[in-house]
Parts: structure tokens; sequence; C-alpha cells
């Protein structure tokens, strides 16, 4: 030890911080380089190089045709932490829960009429598979995420999409409450798995789900699937209940929609870190020209059923295309 | 407000489930990620997980405890505690930190797994809050050490310590990576959450809570025993999956993936919580033995919850239970006399009136370990200090990769495990060890441990400068005494009596 005399003086923050002039900020000493299993290009896990594990984390991660130097340098724009998102997200559900509650003291359900109560039964409460869909997937994304700052916004994002989940299944339970007859709590597997209206979510869904390469999923799920969701649901399914006297729905979509458009903040955010290396373009257009189609067939089936199906579909595709052209890929 | 009851729609959150018709069921459940085992998808619907939470009660909840814990932490600050708590018990909270802050946050990733490849609905809702407590750990237990870099260069290892090869680092990252990152959802589930959150957290968490508040270090007891409530939550998701595995006939398969962790976990709190509990505690705020809390919360706790699932006590018991008096006695001895190679400066722990509490802890004690250290502090009497510091490394356990120990002296049983495997001689530092890789050697195959790394010439010198590069140590990283050897005046002066 004598060899080095140096001895390496305290710091102010973290070394791996430290050549920053700013102070960090908190979100900064808590998110940024986090995962260990990068470290080694190799050998994602301390274990047997050629344990399925490890293959899958090579091929999937280390390998995707998706590159860059070091993925570490991505930053959520919205710097949400754990503290902070309990705080912003427990507002916003005491916010929806005075909804809840107000509307259902004035008895909001009795007064929706019997054509709109089919169509929540149809369109609105099967939801609930594809935001546990988006659920599932953001977990997916997680753990396999190169960078402990996707990783954290792909974990908010599972658990905002366990919100939207929560709401529908709340949300099925009280209709069926009032409407005992349309098969709300009953039918919803049975629609999601045949009604023509969701068979283009569900292939998207389904395949997206098994888009294994980390880049490729994040596309598919976040570029795709979910601008999907939130063309075709969250904007046109709840425009649709404003014009039935749903404005319950309508104003739930809508605070859904605040989560939604903070998860493309991140995506588009992600796009932008991932363009910084040019080769990147032709992958992720390559991606979208393939994701793209599936997302425009969802919302196309999707709408279709909504009343003033046509506006509704041209409104949707052409949110779908748009937020692809803000994303430049 | 006049909001329906959970009980009301739980179920539906779990409704979740449906046949996939553009990809198959195996496509979307791969069972290497999955580990369905065959179990049909609706027995897995039949998960009930015990502990039941929806998101606007986790957020409100979570966000409360959060207020509370960051509170202490404020409030504390201008206490400055840390300027007068002891060094051993500085040396605690740098161990615990670089061990687990970023081992918390790999945390995430099995809950993820859970989260996405379980096929039980129930299990992939907790999953996701799950993966939000994991990410609370790992943000907390990096927020509050980070206020100490301006201290102490040591402090940095609360976020470095994992990202390097320091040997701690190393077995830390072996064990974890074996029983979490590299497992499919339900093995995972069942070695994280019900081998080793169930038990051994509590130890981590409430029994060092104890000692803490005992130490005065209250914003440190109130941040463990605040991670403990979600500890103990998404713990439970591993016992449903345990039950259904016996129901299927599978006992053996989960038996033997809790016999693993279980064992794995022992290793990894022989070496990180024995020496912090039993040495680098002060003795006036020790609340209790090393031994008496795993007593408390393993033996007792634990063997019944194996017991209630149907399943039995881990073939190793007996020997388990004559470790506890053992085992981190040498691991701290290693972990002292090896102290340049770790991040915290290991407190000796040895005073007289320590060992006469080591003595009645552990009957024996001073006629085995205490005839290795009545060697170091002959050697610090006699300022040979040289003699009390290692030159060469110590033999590694390929399966816990934390060096071979044995109880010396009067009691010697020190002893390798060795076996050969496909032409390579492994060495294991017990029974239990050497059993864990034979249950499946290709996963560990390949894997060096810090010294076969050494061996390989991976470190250049080939001495402990080297070895320390390797490891990332620098002077300012590297331990040392915690009380820069003072503790040994009393026997200098004891010496310096009885020759006068």
């Amino acid at each position: 030890m004598s060899e080095s005399p140096e001895v390496l003086k305290p710091l102010k923050t973290w070394s791996h911080l430290a050549k920053n002039r700013r102070r960090p900020s908190e979100y900064e000493i808590t998110s940024v380089r986090l995962h260990t299993s990068m470290n080694n290009p190799d050998k994602p896990w301390e274990m047997d190089t050629n344990l399925h594990m490890n293959q899958w984390y090579l091929k999937y991660r280390n390998h995707s045709p998706l590159r860059l130097e070091d993925w570490d340098t991505y930053r959520d724009p919205d710097a949400i932490v754990y503290r902070t998102y309990n705080i912003m997200q427990d507002g916003q559900e005491t916010y929806v829960k005075s909804l809840l509650d107000q509307f259902n003291e004035r008895e909001h359900d009795k007064a929706i009429d019997t054509e709109w109560v089919g169509k929540l039964a149809i369109l609105y409460t099967p939801a609930r598979y594809v935001f546990h869909a988006l659920q599932m997937s953001s977990a997916y994304l997680a753990q396999i995420a190169p960078a402990s700052t996707i990783t954290n916004c792909s974990t908010f994002q599972g658990a905002d999409s366990h919100r939207w989940l929560t709401h529908t299944a709340y949300r099925t339970y009280e209709l069926s409450l009032t409407h005992p007859d349309a098969g709300f709590g009953q039918n919803e597997r049975k629609h999601w798995e045949e009604d023509e209206a969701w068979q283009g979510f569900r292939e998207l869904t389904e395949k997206a789900m098994i888009a294994w390469d980390w880049g490729e999923s994040f596309c598919a799920i976040n570029l795709v699937l979910k601008p999907a969701v939130e063309a075709a649901i969250l904007h046109q399914l709840g425009e649709a209940g404003r014009h039935s006297s749903d404005t319950l729905l309508g104003m739930l979509c809508d605070n859904q929609c605040r989560d939604s458009e903070r998860h493309m903040r991140w995506s588009k955010a992600l796009v932008e870190l991932a363009l910084e290396n040019s080769e990147n373009k032709a992958v992720l257009t390559d991606w979208m020209d393939k994701w793209m189609p599936l997302g425009i067939n969802a919302v196309e089936k999707y709408c279709a059923a909504l009343p003033d199906s046509a506006e509704a579909i041209s409104n949707a595709k052409a949110a779908l295309e748009k937020s692809r052209e803000n994303l430049g890929v | 407000m006049a909001m329906i009851e959970r009980t009301e729609w739980y179920d539906l959150l779990r409704a979740t489930n449906w046949t996939p018709k553009y990809v198959t069921e195996d496509e979307l459940f791969p069972e290497e990620m999955s580990g369905h085992r065959g179990i049909p998808i609706e027995d897995w619907e039949t998960y009930d997980e015990p502990y039941k939470v929806t998101y606007p009660e986790y957020v409100e909840i979570q966000r409360e405890k959060d207020a509370g814990a960051y509170s202490v932490k404020a409030a504390l600050a201008r206490d400055k505690f840390l300027e007068r708590a002891d060094p051993g018990w500085i040396s605690i909270l740098q161990a615990h930190y670089g061990a687990l802050a970023l081992a918390e946050y790999g945390a995430i990733v099995g809950e993820a797994r859970m989260a996405r490849f379980s096929k039980a609905p129930g299990n992939r809702n907790m999953a996701t809050f799950g993966m939000m407590d994991e990410t609370r750990h790992a943000q907390l237990q990096l927020f509050f050490p980070h206020a100490n870099c301006k201290l102490d260069r040591k402090w940095d290892w609360a976020h470095k310590a994992l990202h390097t090869n320091e040997w701690a680092a190393l077995a830390g990252r072996h064990f974890f990576e074996d029983i979490i990152h590299s497992r499919d959802a339900i093995s995972m589930g069942i070695m994280l959450t019900f081998a080793f959150e169930t038990g051994f957290t509590n130890m981590q968490f409430l029994g060092l809570a104890a000692d803490a508040a005992e130490a005065g270090d209250h914003t440190f007891s109130s941040l463990i025993s605040s991670i403990q409530t979600d500890e103990s939550r998404h713990a439970q998701q591993g016992g449903p999956m345990v039950k259904l595995l016996v129901e299927k006939g599978m006992k053996a398969d989960a038996q033997r993936l809790i016999d693993i962790a279980f064992w794995r976990s022992w290793k990894l709190f022989s070496v990180l919580t024995g020496p912090m509990m039993d040495y680098y505690t002060p003795m006036e705020h020790r609340s209790q033995s090393f031994k008496e809390f795993m007593q408390e919360w393993i033996v007792g706790q634990f063997e019944r919850s194996i017991l209630d699932m149907g399943l039995d006590k881990p073939w190793y018991w007996d020997q388990f239970l004559r470790d506890l008096d053992e085992t981190h006695h040498g691991m701290h001895l290693g972990v002292w006399y090896w102290r340049p190679t770790v991040w915290w400066n290991p407190r000796a722990g040895v005073n007289p009136d320590e060992r006469e509490w080591l003595e009645e802890k552990y009957p024996g004690w001073n006629d085995t370990f205490g005839k290795c250290w009545d060697v170091i502090i002959d050697n610090l009497v006699n300022d040979r200090v040289e003699q009390t510091l290692p030159e060469t490394l110590p033999l590694v356990c390929n399966m816990s990769n934390i060096p071979i120990v044995g109880t010396p002296a009067d009691g010697w049983n020190v002893k390798d495990y060795p076996l050969k495997y496909k032409d390579r001689l492994y060495h294991f530092g017990s029974e239990p060890d050497r059993w864990c890789f034979e249950q499946e050697p290709e996963r560990y195959a390949d894997h060096l441990s810090f010294v076969d790394r050494f061996l390989a010439g991976m470190m250049e010198p080939m001495d402990l400068s080297g070895a320390l590069k390797y490891m990332s140590l620098a002077p300012g990283e590297i331990g040392e005494d915690a009380y820069g050897l003072a503790w040994a005046d009393i026997y200098k002066e004891m010496a310096h009596k009885k020759a006068g």
C-alpha cells in the first residue's frame, strides 16, 4: 500500500457523479447507474456463462441492435423518484376517489342510457386485459432495460398501468350494481377474446408481449401499443362517453391520460438519446414499420365499434401517426 | 366518502388471464422465465396472496411511510450523530449500505420477473408493488448515506460496492444473482421471498434496528424498520407458490429451492450480520447476540413457517444449529485480519470485557477463537503490527464465495470440501455448500471465485496490491482497524503490569 501514497479525499457526492459541475439532485443520487449486470459485457450474472438467463440477457439486451455506448446517461425528463411518485399519485387518487364518490352520490349510473351501458360492457370494462398487459409488459422492460433510469420509468409505468386496471375493476363492479344484467364483471374475458372490436388490440398486445429484444419491446409497447391505447381508449372512448352523458368516464380517462402523457415524455426522451447513435435510426424505423400497421389495425377495429365511428377512426389514426411523427422514427 | 369496499371488487383485479390466440401460451410464458412447471394456468389462478393491497391504498400508505422516514432524517440531520458515534457503528452503516443498497435495487428484477412471467394474476399484481417497494429500498438506502459522502470516502461505497470486484461484493452478487436474477419467476419467488425475505430480512432490518435504537442512531433505526414493513408484506408472495407445488406433488422441488436459498442466505449473514451484531456494535448497545437473534427470527419463526407449508426442515438443520455458535466468529476473524480488503473499518471487539461477553454467549469462545485473538493481541502488544496483516489470500468457497472457515484451536474443525467436476477441482466451505453446487453444476461451472481469478492471473501484480487494485480499493477506501488499534492498549498495560 505504500506504493500508492495518494489517499482518496472525501467527495461531495458519489464518485460517479463527482465530475458533474452541478450539485446532484435527489433524482440523480438515487436513480443513476444502479444496474451492476452491465459491467461485464460478456456475463450479465455471476453464474455460468451458458446459463439460460445469462444467454437471455446477452441476446436480448447486450446484443440488441439498438446500441449506445452508455445507456446510463438516460434521464427521465420528469425526474420522478419513488417518494415523489407516491406524493403525486396519492394526490391523483384522492381526486379520482372524489370523482367516483360525487358521481355515485348523483346516481350517475342510473342516468346513463341502455345503449351506452351495452357499449361500456363491450368497449370499456374489458380494457382491464389490455391495461394488465401493459402492466406486465412494463415489468418486462423494467427487468431487461440496460439502465436503471430506464428501469425506474418502466417500474412507475407498470404501477400506473395497474392504476388504470384498478379504476376499471372498480367501475366494473359499480356498474354491475346498477346494471346487473349487462354482464359487468362476467363477460369481459369473452369480449376481449371474441369481440371484433378488441381483436386488433389483442393481436398487437400478444405479439408485442413476446418481442423479447429490449429495444423492440420498448418500441412495440411504448411507441405503438401505448399510443394506440391512448388514442383509441383514453381519448376516443372517453370522448364517446361525454357524448353519451357519461361524463365520469371522460374524466377518468382524462386523468389516466396524465400518466400516459408522462409515459410518452420519457419514451420520447429515450428515443432522442438512442438517436445520438445515428445507426439506431434505421433500427427504430424498421421496428416502427413492423409494429405500426398492427397499431393502426388495433385502433381501426376498436374505434369502428364506437358511436360516430368514422370520426373516431380518423381521429385515433391521426393521433397515432402524429405520435410517430413526433418521435422522428 | 362512500367508496365500495375493496373485498367486493378485488377479484376483478385478478381476473386478468386470457387465452392467447395470436401467440401460444408457451410463447407468452416461456417455462425458463415463468417456471410454471406444467401446472395448468387455471391452477395458478387459485393463487391467493395472503396480503392484499390496492393501488390507492398503496400510494397513500407508502407516501405516509416515506414522510415518516424522511422527516426523522431531516429532524436529526443537525444532531450530528455520526460525529459522536462509535467507529464500530459507522462501520456497520458503511458495510450495510454497500452490501444492500444496490442489492435491493437488483431485487426489482426479481419482482419484475414475477410481475411479467408468473401465471398467477394475484402474484403479478403484488409483484408490481414489490417492484415499487424495492425501488423505495434502493432509493432510501442511497439517499441517506449520500449525505455522509463528504465525511469519508468509504461512504462512496454505498453506491460503488456492488459495481466492484471486491470479494464481499462479489460474494453478494453471486448469492443474489443465484436466487433472484438468474431464476424463473416461481423459483425466484420461493427462494427470494419465502426463504430469504421471510426470515433473514427480519434479522437485518429488525434485529439491527433494535441495536441501532440502543446505539442512539434513530435515523437508521427508523429507516430500516420502515423498510421491513414492506419486506414483511411482499415476502408473503412465495408461500402460496410453495403450497401449490406441494399440492401438485412437487414438494421435493420446493424443498430443494428453499434448502439452497436458506443455506446461501445463512452464509451471507454469517459474514455480514454476525460480525456487526457480536463485534462491531458496542457491547452496551447489543440488545441480543447474533445467535439469539438467529434463534428468535430464524430457528423459531422460519422453522414454523416451513413446517406449516408441509415441508421439512432442511437436511442440514442440525449442522446449521451447530454453526450458529461458530461460523460468524471465523468470518469475523478473517474479515478483521484481511481488513485492507473491505470498504469499512472492522472493529475487533475483543477487549477483556467483550471477551467475557463472548464467552458467556458462546461458551468455549476463549479456548477456540480466543486463542487466535491471543496471538493477534500478542503481536500488537509487541508492536508487530505487520504480523496482523495479510500477505496472501484465504481459501475461498466456490459456492458462498467467502473464506472457508472453521473453529480453530481446541475445537479444530477447519476443512475443505472439494469436488471434481469436469476436470476442474472446486473447493467448498461445507457439505451444504458443496451440495448446493451438486444440485445444478452447470449453473455455476465456469464461475471463478476471487482466488480462482487471482490464480488465473487476472490481478496484476500478483500480490495484495494487485488484488486491491482489482477490487477498486485505494487508500482512503481500504479498511483499517476501526480504532487504529488503540483497543490493544489495554493489553499493553496489562502486559506492562505483569512484567513490572
